[in-house]
């Protein structure tokens, strides 16, 4: 393999700008972007609105409320990793747009990247909102003070999550033929068949540290109080539940997003519109 | 690469210098040693400069799809200004031809240049001048032509300026300008094939390629391509067209390759090939039904090979030979026939296509 081939040149940069602007284009044009928006505002606000509506009570500290209102993240993820990534790729085959497209003077790495990017900075966009939201409800819950440093820490485990999401995603789609097995079988991937595999290996005690969806537990564990806290070797249930390691969580996250990301480009840049 | 001539700003001297496109190089004036700098711009550069012969060229193209050979050693070659016909039946090779050229597929082994650059191993700079149609591309169609031709644009490095102005310029010429900003979506079959056909020419590329350009489109469509193919070949465009259209081709094409089974048939000028074809066949009509004695009066003359008749037209078949065809008409007539009209079948692709072809595989 020429590494050389996959280093992108001045000119290439400009490419990959100008992919990024269209894919932004498309997401919007084809109302992706409002969807996932709307999902993003419209989630974190059903916790704030519906407690005084049943004459519930808020959390009692700030970083309750943050963990149960965050305990959907990960499902947002996924939802907007798919959505933006999971036809970046394969529709471009299957939709034959890429007879229009990789026949202009530019690169095919440089497209790919260039919709690996937009992919990304639509799903983190849509976190963010996510995030955003959340610290405005809790700014007005318990004032300024109640955004603490862990609730930061969960943001960026969340963009890092996001990236790892996209990278699986993208994956897909680079080697499937049809977007909607691509856009499926990375969904399902990582809403139902990690954290089942997850369970199976929990089961058998091994520590499943390797796989991404365990690790993105780390999102609301950080913040302490959340959903997804280990309760250590089997006091009531009769079998251990691991919790994720922040350093590994984050080095696993990292690394499915650099190696998947990389072998996605190999493996687009090696089909051909036949 | 390209060449230019500038002007020194200083003595006026006349310097050619070489670059390729987007390069800047330093520029010194051999009469008063000033200095300045020149970038290589695309869009002005490409007619004037492009090599004058083989501005595309094809050498020995195998193309192997899971061991069949969609391309067998093909050769051949584009000279600048000139428009090529590619043709063949179904399945010959012309698509993957095409998308060879266009570095959609890559060759199993042989090269494909465009302006001497291997598009294989250098597709950016060998694109940079190409525009092209292949096969019925998909559209975006949830953008709008403006959007999805502005992108295209950029990718040619036109300005915000050029490109809205190209944009324009483009639409008029396949009868879309009403539809800048419409949905793609709710085009029919024949604009989203007069859009691509926008895409191809929006940088004024130097080099066409065109897969069945008319595809999905109605005769004033059709007519529409070929004069603006006319107009491109007049401003120097070199054109490699792939059509099934054997008169659209003959009414275009300066020259034309017959592709079947992978492999290069036959190629030439249109009037070489119209000079090849043999032409054997006499059209007469007669006055009145002929009788069985007049029939066997005809099977008597030893011009002629065989015959077909209905109703009042016979097609003889003769040896394509001007004083064999005079003899038939006057023995014809020495035998009391009354013909109306005797004329030999005019020379066509058509027939040279048949003639050529695999008759299984000769879906025109």
């Amino acid at each position: 393999m020429d590494v050389n081939h996959y280093i992108p040149s001045v000119d290439d940069f400009k490419n990959i700008y100008l992919t990024i602007k269209f894919e932004m284009l498309k997401h919007i044009k084809r109302k992706r972007i409002l969807i996932t928006l709307i999902l993003a505002i419209l989630i974190p606000l059903i916790f704030f609105i519906v407690p005084p509506l049943l004459n519930q009570d808020y959390a009692d500290t700030a970083n309750g409320f943050a963990a149960s209102n965050l305990g959907f993240v990960n499902l947002l993820i996924i939802l907007s990793g798919a959505i933006f990534t999971g036809d970046s790729i394969s529709g471009e085959f299957e939709n034959k747009t890429g007879l229009l497209l990789f026949s202009t003077p530019q690169r095919k790495s440089s497209i790919f990247m260039g919709k690996y990017i937009a992919s990304l900075i639509a799903t983190c966009l849509i976190v963010s909102l996510y995030y955003l939201i959340t610290s405005m409800e809790i700014v007005s819950i318990y004032g300024a003070s109640g955004i603490s440093v862990e609730i930061a820490q969960s943001f960026l485990l969340a963009l890092l999550y996001s990236n790892s999401v996209v990278s699986i995603v993208f994956f897909f789609s680079s080697i499937m033929k049809r977007t909607i097995t691509s856009t499926l079988v990375g969904f399902f991937l990582l809403l139902m068949i990690l954290p089942i595999i997850t369970a199976v290996f929990t089961l058998a005690e091994v520590d499943p540290w390797f796989i991404v969806t365990h690790n993105a537990d780390l999102i609301t564990n950080v913040i302490g109080t959340g959903n997804g806290g280990g309760v250590g070797p089997g006091h009531r249930f009769n079998f251990t539940i691991f919790k994720p390691d922040l350093w590994s969580g984050i080095s696993v996250m990292s690394a499915y997003t650099v190696i998947l990301f990389l072998t996605s480009l190999v493996m687009a840049d090696r089909r051909k519109m036949e | 690469m390209l060449s230019k001539t500038v002007e020194c700003p200083k003595c006026k001297t006349h310097i050619t210098i070489q670059g390729n496109p987007r390069e800047t190089t330093i520029v010194l004036c051999p009469n008063c040693n000033t200095k300045g700098k020149f970038t290589f711009q695309k869009e002005k550069a490409d007619l004037e400069t492009i090599s004058d012969h083989n501005i595309i060229e094809v050498k020995n193209l195998t193309k192997m799809f899971n061991g069949f050979k969609a391309l067998d050693n093909v050769s051949f070659n584009v000279n600048k200004g000139e428009i090529l016909g590619f043709v063949g039946p179904n399945g010959a090779g012309k698509t993957t031809t095409i998308k060879l050229l266009t570095n959609l597929l890559t060759p199993t082994t042989g090269h494909a240049y465009i302006n001497n650059i291997d598009v294989n191993k250098n597709p950016t700079k060998a694109l940079l001048l190409v525009g092209s149609l292949i096969e019925v591309p998909g559209i975006y169609d949830y953008l709008t032509p403006h959007e999805m031709l502005t992108y295209f644009g950029q990718i040619h490095r036109m300005n915000k300026n050029e490109i809205n102005q190209k944009i324009k310029e483009v639409l008029k010429i396949v009868k879309l300008s009403e539809w800048e900003h419409k949905k793609i979506g709710s085009f029919s079959t024949g604009m989203q094939r007069r859009l691509a056909i926008a895409k191809a020419i929006l940088h004024c590329p130097a080099i066409l390629i065109l897969d069945e350009p008319v595809i999905g489109l109605d005769p004033r469509g059709i007519k529409d391509v070929r004069d603006m193919l006319k107009q491109f070949k007049n401003k120097g465009v070199t054109i490699f067209l792939s059509s099934h259209l054997l008169n659209e081709v003959k009414e275009t094409c300066d020259r034309i390759i017959f592709l079947d089974a992978g492999k290069v048939i036959t190629q030439g000028t249109i009037e070489e090939i119209l000079n090849r074809i043999k032409i054997d066949t006499i059209e007469v009509e007669f006055l009145n039904q002929l009788t069985e004695v007049d029939i066997k009066k005809i099977e008597n003359i030893p011009e002629i090979n065989s015959f077909e008749k209905e109703n009042v037209f016979f097609k003889i078949k003769f040896d394509g030979k001007p004083e064999t065809s005079n003899k038939i008409l006057t023995k014809l007539t020495e035998q009391g026939l009354k013909v109306v009209s005797f004329s030999t079948k005019k020379a066509d692709l058509e027939s040279f296509y048949v003639s050529i072809m695999n008759d299984e595989k000769g879906v025109i």
